[in-house]
């Protein structure tokens, strides 16, 4: 069954830093920057305020199976409302996954049953369309500062950039389903180019890792063209890929509704 | 004059063929093998269904849709719906009448669904035969008076059904529906109804009234009545203390006969393990909770749709596990208390191809004979292809 939109959104619209933080000056600053500063400049400039986009996510499971899914997605307010509608294959086409308030409210619709049907949080943990992503993997793009505590580790190459290395420990109240996670945010272009995830449980036990590569410069916003989720339990990987994007949209209120999910 | 409808819309629809990137042809193929136990005898039943969509919206704000489904049925296909029920409901049947309550599985192809869709901005109407779906529950849907679920396999899709709906939303979390759902040329005798739908926080509640006719049938006799039926009723989901919650009923007023209620409480949750549990309570009022008060004409309006259940309280709970990413395995279990019988639906759904799905569910039955769930009513299952194109 079932459903989905939006940590996506943090990685594909965690994607910005403009040309301006090119300047050696702010290269500079970068140098002197908390973690929590990061993160706060990482959230405030990785969702752009709309995007429309065609992507395709690819299942690659143990055995070497392949399921590959198109669909269209619409995001507002940087991320808070987002929309998707898979395109392909013709198993799911029409379904569509509304996201509001940072992914707290969703909703499916099923256009063989033309049924729409509001999902709780815990809805978050199912896999979307069995892949390596969770909901909340493709969920609320500012989850990393709400919901984890954040320390700065010393600066680390990672796919062969230079990169802020951080170290997040989920906070005391919240219900994120990882107890732990460890970012590399590439310095220049302030994309993250891999994420460790940490089980619920077992703070040392690494459960999914996150690798993104391809940055794009679109609209002066750096995006990250491919991102892979490796399930380093299940032994399978999850690949999402960005076929076209813009930012330059003019997105409706009326495209985030029930009404808008039907049309 | 519906068959004119019909070739109008249908020749508008390939009309638009012209403009080919605006005209969508899909569908699905689905073989299904049933097989059963049923009186220390071993019955097949194995049906082909295949379902042709196509939709254009090659009209601006304009969306034109309309399916057919062939069906095709091999093996038993003749039944006898006298033979599935207690002796006690069929000694009073005479022999002469026996004939009557056969039911044949035909060979069939029908159009099921052919609407037109205007929307524009916060404003949409949808004339023709469409799916109508209403209400939160998953098992049952109390404010659902066009449609009756198959307990078995809730979420499989509905009939179309002829009617004008207008959808307006003055703004994003708040929306209203009408609709009307003609009878003849007969506007006192249509159904109508309205629904206003609200977002409060994380909850969405709905709030409806509709008047409709109720056909009765006396089924020793074959007589049909009618009489006016209104409803007032209305839903709500959402969210507490972390698991998914929601809520439905309705008070209906009847012309002829008692008022009565229905309703239907539920919640879920998604463990971390990728564990789904649902849980959901349905009462209906006009059914009955004494397996010794059954009678012909329960079970009959049952299986024919003009009742939702044969005992007045039922208790739906579902799990779904998801061994890989392509194999989901979970079974449902309907545990009728009124009667103390239940069915236990084991299902296994894998995705075999990009296209092809397929889903093998069985029914195992617990129950006294007589009950709603009766050993007697025979166990087996079916294995479904979904094949999408």
């Amino acid at each position: 069954m079932n459903n989905c939109i939006s940590r996506l959104s943090f990685i594909f619209s965690f994607s910005i830093l403009m040309a301006a933080t090119f300047s050696p000056g702010l290269l500079h600053a970068q140098e002197e920057m908390t973690a929590d500063q990061i993160l706060e400049t990482l959230t405030e400039t990785m969702n752009p305020e709309q995007a429309h986009g065609i992507m395709t996510m690819t299942i690659v499971t143990s055995s070497g199976q392949e399921r590959t899914f198109k669909y269209e997605t619409f995001s507002k307010e940087k991320g808070e409302k987002s929309l998707m509608k898979y395109l392909e294959p013709q198993r799911v086409k029409g379904q569509t996954i509304l996201m509001l308030n940072d992914a707290n409210d969703i909703w499916t619709y099923f256009p063989r049953t033309k049924r729409v049907r509001k999902l709780a949080t815990h809805a978050k943990k199912q896999k979307v369309e069995g892949s390596d992503f969770s909901y909340e993997d493709m969920g609320a793009s500012n989850a990393f500062i709400e919901e984890y505590d954040a320390v700065r580790l010393k600066d680390e190459n990672k796919e062969g950039r230079p990169c802020y290395k951080i170290e997040l420990t989920r906070k005391p109240k919240s219900n994120a389903s990882y107890s732990r996670a460890m970012l590399w945010v590439d310095k220049e272009k302030f994309v993250p180019l891999v994420v460790d995830y940490y089980h619920e449980d077992d703070p040392q036990l690494k459960e999914k890792q996150l690798v993104c590569k391809d940055i794009q410069l679109i609209d002066s916003i750096h995006t990250p063209m491919q991102c892979t989720m490796y399930n380093k339990l299940d032994n399978t990987y999850t690949s999402m890929n960005i076929v076209e994007i813009t930012y330059q949209v003019d997105l409706t209120d009326d495209l985030f509704t029930e009404m808008g999910m039907q049309k | 004059m519906r068959n004119r409808i019909v070739l109008i819309i249908t020749a508008v629809l390939l009309g638009t063929a012209g403009h080919a990137q605006k005209v969508d042809i899909f569908g699905y193929f689905e073989p299904q093998y049933n097989g059963m136990y049923f009186d220390d005898e071993y019955i097949q039943l194995q049906s082909n269904k295949l379902r042709v969509d196509l939709k254009s919206t090659a009209i601006a704000n304009t969306e034109f849709g309309a399916d057919v489904i062939f069906l095709l049925y091999h093996g038993k296909t003749d039944w006898n719906v006298l033979d599935f029920l207690s002796e006690s409901i069929t000694s009073t049947i005479p022999q002469e009448m026996r004939p009557y309550y056969e039911i044949a599985f035909s060979d069939t192809l029908y159009l099921d669904n052919v609407y037109v869709r205007f929307a524009l901005n916060n404003f949409a109407v949808t004339v023709g035969k469409q799916q109508l779906s209403l209400g939160t529950g998953y098992f049952a849907n109390p404010t659902d008076i066009f449609n009756t679920k198959d307990a078995f396999d809730p979420t499989y899709e509905q009939p179309g059904h002829n009617a004008m709906r207008a959808d307006f939303q003055p703004s994003p979390r708040l929306n209203f529906m009408a609709l009307y759902t003609p009878v003849e040329f007969d506007l006192e005798n249509s159904g109508k109804l309205i629904r206003a739908k609200l977002g409060l926080g994380h909850f969405d509640l709905s709030l409806l009234g509709s008047e409709t006719q109720y056909t009765t049938t006396d089924f020793y006799t074959f007589e049909q009545s009618q009489e006016l039926r209104r409803i007032v009723g209305g839903d709500i989901v959402g969210e507490l203390l972390g698991m998914g919650v929601w809520a439905e009923g309705i008070y209906n007023f009847f012309e002829n006969r008692e008022d009565g209620y229905e309703f239907l409480v539920g919640t879920d949750y998604t463990f971390e393990s990728g564990l789904y549990a649902m849980l959901e309570y349905h009462h209906n009022s006009a059914a009955k909770s004494d397996t010794d008060d059954y009678d012909l004409n329960d079970w009959m309006r049952f299986l024919s749709g003009e009742t939702k259940t044969v005992s007045s309280d039922q208790v739906y709970g579902l799990i779904q596990y998801p061994m890989t990413d392509m194999l989901i395995i979970g079974g449902s279990v309907v545990l009728s208390v009124s009667d103390k019988s239940a069915a236990i639906i084991p299902i296994i759904q894998y995705s075999l191809f990009q296209n092809i799905e397929l889903t093998l569910m069985g029914n195992i039955y617990i129950g006294e004979q007589g009950t709603a769930y009766s050993n007697s009513l025979g166990n087996g299952g079916f294995l479904r292809a979904s094949v999408y194109f």
